[in-house]
């Protein structure tokens, strides 16, 4: 008996591709591609044959089979994450930016909260090793600042931070 | 036909199980699913399959052809290597000689012995 395949069947059905694909974000695009297409194909198949909840059940749910992807692409052997690599390299410049953004504007408040009328040049190193000093000009209370960049060290803690958080050496071939 | 296979016992021997199919015949994913519960391993789950299925195709045991399918999405079929052949071979081997080795512990007579210790 053949089961029909609705409108809410397919969105089933693409639910849990959809699912699987977030969880295989460590495969090489091409790979991921081929699977999403695979698991989508036989599942309305089997959605034909059995019904879709059946099929969905006998599928054993996205994470396992995701899980059971990754073994068989890249072995049992402790793996990388890239996922978590992009998330480090991509929060790390956000949040970091945000608050020195942040200091550096309170240092700003404070000059034209002593005087609104300030005129001149004044240094301020920065937050110690994160950044280079910031130069801030006022005209009449009106302010404009220079400097802050990140120090050579902010950058060594991103890469580091990155790779540790993606154990990205795991990539690394083994002898 | 049997309905329970201890899982761990049916892993090792899923890539052989698979092999042997697609040595008879090329099929995809959901068609091979089908032939194994055909022969009797009913309770095996798609999501364990499907993955052993990439997993032979990683190693080269496999390799595979889309052919478009006159009621859906082009289906991935798999057939095997001259390496899947090989494999397939010492797996078998493999397989026979531990059955051998088991089936002579198991069927060794029991001492009468109700408390089944060894005089």
């Amino acid at each position: 008996m053949t089961h029909p395949v609705t409108l809410l069947d397919r969105l089933r059905i693409e639910r849990l591709v959809w699912t699987l694909d977030q969880q295989l974000y460590d495969l090489p695009h091409h790979s991921r591609v081929a699977k999403r297409r695979e698991v989508r194909a036989n599942l309305l198949e089997a959605s034909r044959d059995i019904g879709t909840s059946v099929a969905l059940k006998r599928l054993g749910g996205s994470r396992r089979l995701a899980e059971e992807y990754l073994e068989a692409e890249l072995g049992r052997r402790p793996r990388h994450s890239w996922v978590a690599a992009a998330y480090f390299l991509t929060a790390v410049p956000l949040l970091l930016n945000f608050f020195l953004s942040e200091a550096a504007g309170a240092y700003e408040q404070a000059i034209t909260a002593a005087d609104p009328h300030a005129t001149g040049t004044y240094t301020w190193q920065g937050i110690s090793y994160l950044q280079s000093p910031i130069v801030y000009t006022f005209d009449q209370g009106n302010p404009g600042h220079v400097g802050g960049a990140w120090s050579p060290l902010v950058y060594v803690l991103w890469i580091g931070g990155t790779i540790a958080c993606g154990r990205l050496w795991r990539l690394l071939p083994r002898r | 036909m049997t309905s329970s296979h201890d899982p761990q016992l049916l892993k090792g021997v899923l890539s052989a199980l698979l092999l042997r199919l697609l040595a008879e015949r090329e099929s995809y994913g959901y068609e091979v699913v089908q032939r194994l519960h055909e022969t009797g391993f009913a309770d095996v789950l798609e999501g364990t399959v499907y993955p052993a299925l990439a997993r032979l195709e990683r190693e080269g045991r496999l390799a595979t052809r889309l052919v478009p399918s006159p009621s859906g999405p082009a289906r991935k079929y798999y057939r095997l290597t001259p390496d899947g052949h090989e494999y397939l071979r010492a797996a078998t081997d493999m397989w026979n000689r531990h059955v051998d080795g088991v089936n002579a512990v198991l069927h060794r007579p029991l001492p009468n012995d109700p408390e089944g210790t060894p005089t």
